[in-house]
């Protein structure tokens, strides 16, 4: 089955390049050049995945996510240039599956995109219950962590967290929407709780914590757990 | 400091005490010498204590004094004794002496008297203005003055003063929230008080302007610029009186106003010097923007237009070559870009950082990742110190302070020399280095490296070229003056040390901060 994508992009050049980019990996792609567009198609069209711009000439970006958010297996990949630091963030909590900072490359979008769509429907159906790269290995559901082989053994907290981030494996998950989900919504302020536990996680889970491959920083926004081997498009272990 | 200026009103009785000191030897003296002296000389001495007495009596009482004296004498020396009857012929001539020379003596004195206290009141005056002069000369924030000169301006008139300063300059409006009030004024006085600063001359009675209103409005004035008035309410009914309190009262409200002006001055010309340099450094800039954007700029204009117009004639390794170069000289671009927008953005006064709670080791690893992708051969190694505290900055700038080092390093030294990250607690600070193990940097250019490159300016030529000029001319000038301006907007430093065995080090060090609350310890389940 096709997947159909909606890029909202206002730069004719940009979406013009990504929209022949895109079609040529196989997706069907409707294009709109500003929000009120944006929201046309989005309403009048079954989407699989929205690639929005943050910096539209007729309004912003959050208004469209907003409408989008609505339906709930809809993944949106936010857009943005890197001064708009604050609103991508405000974007991901309120819903964006991940982002890109321009500029960036096809390749770069291409794997966000299979990872947001892998995710679709996560809300609403059952979530990853299992993860597995290189040596590691998490089993939610038996709550048991297995490094080569060998159970690691994790603090409640640390379990949380980790499982928090493998629901999102290969997504960018913020400081707000993992404090709140694994401290409560009183603690979202607190990061030096993240710092702490994301270190005891690497010291337990990489190989060389001082250079993670599983556990990434995303500095300023979050935290995002590499993909899993499962996903064919992932390289098994990147040099 | 009540100063009075006529001397009738403000004669007392106990100022009189020499006098009847005076009156009561004189008529003893009288007394003793009856029956000695004659009449005549008896009369002498009575026009000589007048006279006296009148040194420190107002006029009209020696002259009641001197006539009751003169009815004294008539009754107790002058024969018939004991009686009033008067010989006219023999007296009248000696009477009329007395008044008039007591009146003469009390006039003269009063006049006198009255000198002197406006020679003592103008010096007070002088003596305050001068020390008044004093306190607002170097005072660098005279709008605290203010109310120390309603006190004066109250105590020097004796009545209610209020007055309203401009904080800056002359607002628009009648903007209450661009001035202070010092004391209460009615809504008449204070309409009053923002017409006479607009204005900038004295008004009320005796002034040119609104003669009519009850109380007097003085300007503060500087020059070409009032900012401030005071109201002396109630001055004018006695307004008359003394012409110079009015200008002593302007005189010290103007000195106010110069002092304000001089404030103002200041600030202007501080103004005008910052704005002067943040331009210079924007020119800087610009000349070393337009020239690093174009070098990558060239290579992406001639592969991409090559692929455009010749792309059937190359082969599929030439057009993977071309497009290859585009994607890496776009990555430099990129990153040139953030460093140049980060640099105008951190050169702006106010600048607000994203800070939060990091962890040294996160920032590093996240280098470490970025640095990979041009590093293959895994000359970037990180050591850092177990158990480091955590760091309040702002995650992306202190990624790009490092990356920048980072790049810089692996760029500039040979190609299988080991790159550094090294980071360390140092008493109260953390410090992070990059070090690498290139041919260093010469001692001349060791802070010049930070400065945004100057292109076209004085270049060192020929041997002394390090390989420091090579680098600012590839660019290294925006990169190396951001990453001093991250490290300096977090309160910290980047300095750039030569290494024992050749190679530099380039040193950020950052203060640190009490350490947020962690949360409480967790049992390992069994």
């Amino acid at each position: 089955m096709t997947m159909r994508v909606l890029l909202v992009e206002d730069d004719a050049e940009l979406r013009r390049t990504l929209r022949d980019a895109l079609a040529l990996e196989g997706y069907e792609m409707l294009t709109a050049a500003s929000l009120s567009e944006g929201l046309a198609l989005a309403a009048n069209a079954t989407l699989d995945l929205v690639v929005l711009d943050l910096g539209l000439p007729d309004g912003d970006g959050e208004s469209l996510l907003a409408a989008l958010c609505r339906r709930e297996s809809l993944p949106v990949l936010v857009i943005s240039a890197r001064q708009a630091e604050g609103q991508k963030i405000r974007m991901l909590d309120a819903g964006a599956d991940d982002y890109l900072v321009k500029p960036f490359g096809v390749g770069e979008l291409l794997a966000r995109m299979r990872v947001a769509l892998r995710h679709r429907g996560t809300r609403v159906s059952a979530a990853l219950t299992a993860y597995r790269r290189g040596a590691v290995h998490v089993d939610l559901a038996a709550q048991r962590v297995h490094r080569d082989g060998e159970a690691v053994h994790l603090t409640p907290t640390e379990f949380k967290l980790l499982a928090r981030l493998v629901r999102s494996a290969g997504q960018v998950v913020t400081h707000r929407q993992l404090l709140a989900d694994v401290w409560g919504a009183e603690f979202v302020e607190h990061t030096q709780y993240l710092r702490l536990y994301m270190g005891q996680l690497r010291a337990k889970l990489e190989a060389d914590p001082a250079e993670p491959r599983l556990l990434l920083t995303d500095p300023g926004v979050g935290y995002r757990l590499a993909e899993p081997d499962e996903d064919p498009a992932a390289p098994l272990m990147p040099s | 400091m009540r100063i009075g200026l006529d001397a009738e009103s403000s004669w007392r009785l106990r100022d009189a005490w020499p006098a009847m000191l005076v009156w009561a030897a004189a008529a003893a003296a009288m007394a003793l010498l009856d029956g000695r002296l004659d009449l005549a000389n008896l009369a002498m001495l009575l026009v000589l204590a007048s006279a006296l007495a009148s040194l420190w009596l107002p006029g009209a009482v020696s002259a009641v004094i001197g006539v009751l004296a003169v009815l004294a004498f008539n009754w107790a020396f002058v024969p018939p004794r004991h009686t009033f009857t008067v010989d006219l012929r023999q007296h009248a001539l000696l009477l009329a002496a007395m008044v008039a020379v007591t009146t003469i003596v009390s006039t003269l004195m009063a006049g006198l008297r009255a000198q002197a206290r406006r020679a003592q009141s103008h010096a007070r005056r002088a003596e305050q203005l001068r020390q008044w002069g004093e306190t607002l000369r170097d005072d660098a924030d005279p709008l605290a003055q203010a109310g120390a000169l309603r006190d004066a301006l109250a105590a020097l008139a004796g009545v209610d003063v209020a007055l309203l300063v401009v904080k800056d300059r002359m607002p628009q409006g009648n903007d209450e929230d661009a001035a202070i009030r010092v004391g209460a004024a009615d809504a008449d006085q204070s309409a009053g008080l923002w017409h006479c600063l607009r204005q900038g001359e004295p008004m009320g009675p005796g002034t040119a302007r609104h003669a009519e209103l009850p109380d007097w409005y003085l300007p503060m004035r500087g020059r070409g610029i009032s900012l401030g008035a005071a109201v002396l309410r109630g001055q004018g009914t006695d307004a008359t009186q003394d012409p110079l309190l009015r200008a002593h009262a302007q005189a010290l409200c103007d000195q106010l106003g110069q002092a304000l002006q001089r404030v103002l001055m200041r600030r202007d010309e501080q103004r005008a010097r910052d704005e002067a340099q943040s331009q210079a450094v924007r020119n800087a800039l610009l000349a070393a923007i337009s020239h690093d954007f174009r070098t990558p700029l060239a290579t992406i204009m001639g592969a991409a237009s090559s692929l455009a117009e010749q792309g059937a004639r190359l082969d599929p390794q030439q057009r993977q070559r071309l497009a290859a170069s585009i994607v890496d000289e776009t990555t430099q671009l990129s990153r040139l870009t953030d460093n140049t927008l980060q640099l105008a953005r951190l050169d702006a006064p106010g600048v607000a950082l994203r800070c939060d709670w990091e962890s040294a080791e996160e920032l590093v690893g996240t280098v470490l990742r970025h640095a990979r992708r041009h590093d293959p051969a895994r000359r970037v190694r990180a050591r850092l110190e177990p158990g480091l505290p955590l760091l309040w900055c702002d995650a992306l700038l202190l990624t790009q302070l490092l990356d920048n080092l980072v790049d810089n390093a692996l760029k500039y030294s040979p190609p299988e020399a080991p790159v550094e990250v090294l980071v360390r607690r140092q008493a109260e600070q953390v410090v992070l280095a990059v070090r690498d193990r290139g041919p260093g940097i010469a001692p001349a250019w060791r802070e010049r490296v930070f400065e945004v490159f100057r292109r076209g300016e004085s270049e060192p030529k020929g041997a002394a070229e390090s390989s420091l000029a090579q680098r600012a001319r590839a660019g290294a000038g925006v990169g190396l003056a951001v990453c001093r301006a991250i490290a300096r907007a977090h309160g910290g430093e980047l300095r750039l040390r030569p290494r024992g065995h050749g190679g530099c080090s380039f040193e950020c060090v950052l203060p640190l901060r009490e350490q947020p609350p962690q949360p409480p310890a967790e049992e390992m389940p069994p």
